[in-house]
């Protein structure tokens, strides 16, 4: 008897086991969504979301770093240039400067060495005339002891000219 | 080392539901006079897995008091949750034809036997014990990032069925709201799985009345998800298919049969799966006994293997079941977008 009643005690369904399962599992239920995954998933979802942000904010925060390494490069390339293209224009200007002085020295050069050759000319031009006035005196003053009275002086002041004038052509260059 | 003592620890455990049984040798028989072996040890087996009114925590050598659950709610007819609507219902014994399913047919009959079983204490043991883990799992950062091993097993599982379960199957918008029910299940059912798998205690899963009750409460979600996803007539709508209107009465036909079978094919095979496998588990053993003590040689490796795939197949129908009820509610929830992509309607 005993064997047959158990063989069939797995089928038997009993409708107070079953109310039973469904107080237990509906108070399980209630329990565990108010204490335990209403918490647990809330707290995994806020924690999903930092990180979504924190990936977010850490691109964010590259692509501006990047962006102003981007910046400061070019920042450094444009002093540089603007640093060569000043180093350029002052050796510009220096060497124009050198050549303007160097211009000026030789043309105030060039200048002294003309006023002191026109000086010279005419030291000499005046000299020869002075030798010349010198000399004519001097033949006079000669001729007046050589010839004393004897010759009228009109007459001699035009031999006398005549011989300056000879005596100047027979001096070339003078 | 570890492996080997883990091993012996596994033996050793089975030897301690298996030992009592057939080496104390019938404590609780009622004078029938000499058994053969064969029989006695199906008896057993027959009443470790059969749900009762008692509770007995099987040991070797020790034979502790058997705790009647049931006593405590009532004890005769008629007392506290043992009801009898029709005098003498309950004592009356069922017919011959009404064996299989007894306690339904007392029910009719006027004994309305509301007492918690052994299958009760064992889900409430389990229940303590889901929440004894949970409490140990308990432990956050600051961050929110579980600290301890309890807490991210309970984390990962969670997350598990939240992502793979009820989003896969729900999808991304409707999936968590349904993420607590299918974790209750899922814990529910894989932690009375497990207890059934201490040896001495019981599994409640492995009876018709708990995977009865507990797709019952899939049904109505499953029913609940499509009628506030398509409203009620575009529940009914579904139910006739899209069809040419000659063939709806077929149509119908199917799709109610369809109600009821998903959920049906749930309890047999959450049902069918525990009872089996602990059952085949006793066999096994039951050999050293009913053969030969040589037996023991063969049975004992091999029960410690199918121990192992119980441990296995614990968590597996877990999963299952709770797959499942997700697929059911994802194709209710999928009803509703479905029936207003048609008439575009604001939602």
């Amino acid at each position: 008897m005993n064997s047959l009643v158990l063989a069939s005690s797995f089928t038997d369904v009993k409708p107070g086991l079953i109310i039973w399962t469904w107080i237990t599992f509906i108070v399980v239920m209630l329990v565990l969504r108010k204490v335990a995954w209403g918490p647990l998933l809330r707290s995994v979802e806020a924690r999903e979301k930092n990180i979504v942000s924190a990936i977010d904010s850490a691109k964010r925060e590259r692509a501006e770093a990047e962006k102003l390494l981007g910046e400061q490069k070019s920042a450094i390339a444009q002093a540089r240039q603007e640093a060569a293209d000043q180093v350029r224009k002052t050796q510009a200007e220096l060497e124009k400067f050198r050549e303007e002085l160097m211009g000026k020295a030789r043309k105030e050069a060039d200048d002294l060495k003309a006023e002191a050759r026109r000086t010279i000319d005419e030291e000499r031009l005046k000299a020869i005339a002075d030798i010349k006035g010198e000399a004519v005196k001097l033949s006079l003053q000669i001729a007046e002891k050589l010839i004393a009275e004897k010759l009228d002086d009109s007459r001699h002041q035009a031999m006398a000219q005549q011989f300056a004038v000879d005596l100047s052509k027979k001096t070339p260059n003078a | 080392m570890k492996r080997v003592w883990t091993l012996l620890a596994v033996f050793a455990a089975t030897s301690v539901v298996v030992f009592p049984a057939f080496a104390s040798g019938g404590h609780d028989e009622h004078g029938e006079g000499p058994k053969d072996k064969a029989s006695e040890s199906s008896e057993f087996i027959l009443h470790h897995v059969a749900d009762d009114t008692e509770f007995e925590f099987e040991l070797p050598f020790v034979h502790l008091p058997a705790i009647h659950i049931a006593e405590f709610f009532g004890k005769e007819p008629g007392q506290g949750l043992f009801i009898e609507r029709e005098p003498g219902a309950c004592s009356k014994p069922v017919e011959k034809s009404q064996e299989a399913f007894g306690s339904i047919f007392k029910f009719m009959n006027g004994c309305w036997d509301l007492r918690p079983t052994k299958a009760v204490l064992s889900m409430w043991i389990a229940m303590a014990l889901l929440g004894f883990v949970l409490f140990l799992g308990r432990k956050r950062d600051q961050n929110g990032v579980p600290q301890g091993t309890f807490a991210n097993i309970v984390e990962a599982l969670l997350l598990f069925v939240r992502d793979e379960i009820a989003v896969a199957n729900i999808g991304k918008e409707e999936g968590p709201k349904y993420t607590p029910y299918l974790a209750s299940v899922f814990f529910f059912v894989m932690t009375v799985n497990y207890l059934g798998l201490i040896p001495g205690f019981f599994t409640a899963t492995g009876v018709l009345g708990v995977t009865i009750a507990l797709s019952v409460v899939t049904f109505v979600m499953t029913q609940l998800a499509g009628l506030r996803s398509a409203g009620p007539v575009g529940y009914v709508a579904h139910l006739f298919g899209d069809v040419p209107v000659w063939m709806k009465p077929l149509m119908f036909l199917v799709e109610f049969l369809g109600l009821f079978t998903k959920p049906f094919a749930l309890l047999v095979r959450l049902f069918a799966n525990m009872l089996a496998g602990h059952m085949v588990l006793f066999f096994i053993l039951s050999l050293i006994f009913v053969v030969n003590i040589a037996a023991a040689v063969v049975s004992v490796p091999l029960a410690t293997g199918l121990y192992m795939l119980e441990l296995f197949v614990a968590l597996l129908q877990a999963y299952i079941f709770t797959l499942l009820t997700a697929l059911f509610i994802g194709q209710g929830v999928a009803l509703g977008h479905h029936h207003h992509a048609d008439d575009h309607a604001p939602h």
